[in-house]
């Protein structure tokens, strides 16, 4: 099973298009949820999400993260709904108070929280990293230096969480309750894991960037990507349709 | 032509070297074997020859290293690796790319292989390595043996003049540790590229390799011709270096047949028959 950000082969519409076109058209979804205040078009944003889940044929990685949302959505919602005091009142118990204005904003966070989440992880899954490095250093004249930073970044997430739950596993094996259900208790267990992970990822990155260097990464420039892009007329299309995205995120 | 002299090397922090005085000439041409037991020191002088050492890891450098006429101290790191290729023990922090493809594409195009190559020589150095057909895999669907394969592809298509190689057969199933080394010596033979490997099988470097060197506890125990080092082979038990099964029957043969010494199997099967006759 591929992990949640891991790259899926595919020959989808999404897929043929330029880097660049699914950088911009995910980072509108993204701009275009934080500009709306309107719950009903941040739900169709959500919908938009998942339907071209669907058309990149990464539907079932897209449930897979909302499901992964939901817990932290459901905090989040509880949050807002108990500590927003404005509005009228719906429910009033001693301190506890519940308002629509604090059903509303609830809804309102979990839904750009969804809705700027999925286009991102859809990004991923239908581009490969080395392309979206390779677009930023081409088009957009990113030093190729941090494109390689970024991209080694989200590279190492599947590494250190597998390197996590080897730890954790390794600790179980010793007694250590991680399955406890108290999550004080778990982040007091957790706690001392991250500075040995945090030295090993470190000493893995040093290595990795001397591999590099014996590869001749110092001497890489604009000019030595080999790859070209190219627009297709879908990318067009689907420019067009980013900047409707904005547009519409202002107007609701 | 690698010249080691009076080589010694301690990582910062260490209270003890990681090599010692080293004494090491590899002619151009030379399949190199390096073996010891596990903290000997291969690594590091790898790393010596890579230029890692001292460029990339702190520490008290004595001695000099002279890779193609550059001294490693003074030379760029980049500059040793035009010359050297070095596959690293730890394949997974050599990785660069997210797929195979890109994997030998990056070297290719640091190092500014002509556009119109770049598509030869990677078919070429995946045809070498036997892993055409993992050309569009991802890097983190593949299995450790597979990965080496592509570290090793990756720099075989750099076609660099000298290559290293530390452990390039730790995760792999004797038959593709055969298949590694068949294609180390095609490397060696047909291209006359130098070829140093850091490798734990004795009876594959006594089969491959034309010289070998033995490290133990930072210091070159023995060096030389192949069956030179292994007419050594009672030393390199003592060390913890198993020679393969084949020299210690010759060795108990010696004594009928007074001198020579089998490096591989069929040599010892002629000599066991010779001694039966
Ligand atoms: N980065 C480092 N910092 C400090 N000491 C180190 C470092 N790397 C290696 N050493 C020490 O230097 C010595 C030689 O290590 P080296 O890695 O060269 O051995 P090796 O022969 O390659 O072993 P192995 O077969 O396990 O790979 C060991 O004692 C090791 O502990
Ligand atoms: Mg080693």
């Amino acid at each position: 099973m591929t992990g949640f950000l891991d790259y899926v082969p595919g020959s989808s519409v999404l897929h043929r298009l330029d880097p660049l076109t699914k950088l911009v058209l995910s980072l509108c979804v993204c701009i275009s949820a934080f500009l709306t205040d309107n719950l009903i078009f941040l739900l169709v944003l959500v919908g938009m999400d998942l339907l071209l889940g669907v058309l990149g044929g990464v539907f079932q990685k897209a449930l897979r993260l909302l499901s992964g949302l939901l817990k932290l959505s459901v905090f989040l919602f509880l949050l807002q709904v108990l500590f927003v005091r404005s509005g009228a009142v719906l429910f009033e118990y001693g301190i506890l108070k519940i308002t629509l204005d604090g059903l509303f904003v609830g809804a309102r966070l979990v839904l750009r929280l969804t809705a700027a989440t999925l286009p991102l992880q859809l990004l991923l899954s239908v581009t490969q990293l080395s392309d979206l490095s390779g677009v930023l250093v081409q088009r957009l004249f990113v030093p190729y230096k941090y494109a390689f930073t970024l991209t080694t970044a989200i590279r190492f997430i599947p590494v250190f969480a597998a390197e996590m739950s080897g730890i954790m596993e390794a600790q179980t094996a010793r007694g250590v309750e991680f399955d406890t259900k108290n999550p004080v208790k778990k982040i007091g267990l957790l706690l001392p894991l991250c500075a040995p992970l945090l030295i090993s990822s470190v000493g893995k990155i040093h290595e990795s960037a001397a591999a590099a260097e014996l590869r001749g990464f110092t001497l890489r420039t604009r000019a030595s990507q080999s790859k070209r892009y190219a627009f297709i007329p879908a990318d067009y299309a689907f420019l067009v349709f980013s900047l409707l995205l904005i547009a519409a995120g202002i107007l609701f | 032509m690698i010249e080691i002299h009076g080589l010694s090397f301690r990582y910062a922090g260490s209270d003890r070297d990681a090599l010692q005085n080293i004494e090491l000439t590899v002619p151009d041409g030379d399949f190199l074997g390096i073996i010891g037991p596990s903290g000997a020191g291969k690594t590091t002088l790898i790393h010596s020859v890579c230029g890692l050492v001292p460029h990339r890891r702190g520490g008290d450098f004595y001695g000099s290293v002279t890779v193609d006429g550059m001294d490693t101290v003074d030379a760029e790191l980049t500059d040793l690796a035009r010359v050297v290729g070095t596959v690293l023990q730890d394949v997974d922090s050599q990785m660069v790319a997210a797929n195979v493809d890109d994997e030998l594409r990056f070297g290719l195009e640091n190092f500014g292989a002509p556009k119109d190559e770049i598509e030869e020589r990677i078919v070429e150095a995946l045809r070498a390595a036997g892993i055409e057909d993992l050309r569009d895999r991802v890097i983190g669907s593949l299995s450790g043996g597979q990965k080496q394969r592509v570290a090793i592809a990756a720099i075989l298509a750099l076609r660099p003049k000298i290559l290293l190689l530390d452990e390039p057969t730790g995760e792999l199933d004797p038959a593709v540790s055969e298949q590694i080394f068949r294609i180390l010596r095609e490397m060696n033979e047909r291209f006359g590229m130098t070829v140093i490997v850091v490798e734990q099988k004795i009876m594959l470097l006594s089969s491959y390799a034309k010289t070998l060197a033995v490290l133990n506890d930072g210091q070159l125990e023995v060096a030389g011709p192949v069956r030179e080092v292994l007419k050594e082979s009672r030393r390199l038990e003592e060390i913890g270096v198993n020679c393969p099964r084949v020299v210690t029957l010759s060795r108990h043969i010696e004594d009928l047949t007074s001198g020579a010494i089998a490096a591989t199997v069929e040599e010892a099967e002629a000599m066991v028959r010779e001694v039966l006759r």
